[in-house]
């Protein structure tokens, strides 16, 4: 059940911590964070709006990091996020996949322990978090790594399946 | 500077910096259209990328508010950046919310320097509460009969 209530707003003291962290950045007026947040919630629209409708574009169901990718390269307003997206690999970048396991994972999908049910995901996934130098590691070889499981890799390589954009 | 994050942990280190993944998690969900999900990587993603974000803009107004030979980075610093950075869309319902916010400002003073005018003590005041309600009632009681 989703909730468009939108009363979750950004923490007005960690965005002042995290402007003051530039050096260059001094003294900061109290209503300033609190204006930051309302831009920051408005720039959240823009860039969820933005991957989601590649997302849809390409016949997925779940906003992936290559969406946001596309999305930052042909948005103008979002040209200063490109060096962040860089290192996210395209989807046709090879990587072994192994049809009938797909396939096999496809149908445990469906059957499925409704984790996967909408908003459900994020918190629950045991899958591992890449930490920055991972992905730097990405860049030339787009293999997971070994601590991702198969059959975790599987299922999230299966949702690129829609798309084979060369 | 009041903080509302009763119920979040200690702050991150200084490097650590970054928005609170729940709270980014639920407005993310709150904007997607219903049968699309974020994954994982992305939303962590787009954390980096709002970070980023409050670094371009306060970055920008810094110096828009040297410009301006101020110390202290005004929210009218904040609204100019947004506008030399291409986001001008932003700047109608920013300006609402600096508007809101002055406005509860005001109130606050208000009721503070009230209290404060009086000179009198809480239990002074209290007290004397305590009478205009006797007092009232007394003469609704009298008039009643």
């Amino acid at each position: 059940m989703k909730n468009k209530n939108k009363q979750t707003k950004f923490p007005v003291a960690r965005i002042k911590r995290i402007m003051q962290k530039d050096e260059e950045v001094g003294k900061v007026a109290q209503a300033t964070p609190v204006v930051i947040s309302k831009a920051l919630e408005l720039f959240l629209a823009m860039i969820v709006d933005e991957a989601s409708k590649v997302t849809i574009e390409r016949g997925s169901k779940r906003v992936e990091a290559y969406h946001l990718k596309h999305a930052v390269e042909t948005v103008d307003m979002l040209d200063f996020l490109k060096e962040i997206v860089e290192a996210v690999p395209d989807p046709s970048a090879g990587g072994t996949i192994d049809l009938e396991q797909e396939q096999a994972d496809k149908e445990k999908k469906k059957r499925g322990k409704g984790k996967k049910a909408e908003g459900g995901e994020a918190s629950t996934a045991p899958r591992k978090r890449r930490k920055k130098a991972d992905k730097a590691k990405d860049e030339e070889d787009v293999e997971p790594e070994e601590e991702e499981s198969v059959e975790a890799y599987s299922r999230r390589l299966h949702e690129e399946d829609d798309d084979y954009e060369r | 500077m009041s903080d509302n994050e009763g119920h979040s942990a200690a702050p991150p280190s200084e490097e650590d910096l970054s928005l609170p993944k729940a709270t980014v998690a639920k407005m993310i969900a709150e904007l997607l259209p219903n049968g699309v999900t974020c994954a994982k990587d992305t939303r962590d993603l787009i954390i980096e990328c709002c970070v980023e974000y409050i670094h371009l803009i306060s970055s920008e107004a810094n110096e828009i508010c040297e410009q301006d030979a101020k110390k202290t980075i005004a929210p009218e610093h904040i609204i100019s950046a947004l506008k030399r950075l291409g986001f001008e869309t932003f700047t109608a319902e920013v300006e609402d919310v600096l508007k809101d916010h002055k406005q509860q400002q005001k109130e606050r003073e208000k009721k503070v320097s009230k209290l404060e005018l009086s000179g009198l003590s809480e239990e002074e005041l209290l007290r004397q509460q305590q009478e205009l309600f006797a007092q009232s009632l007394a003469k609704y009681q009298s008039t009643q009969q």
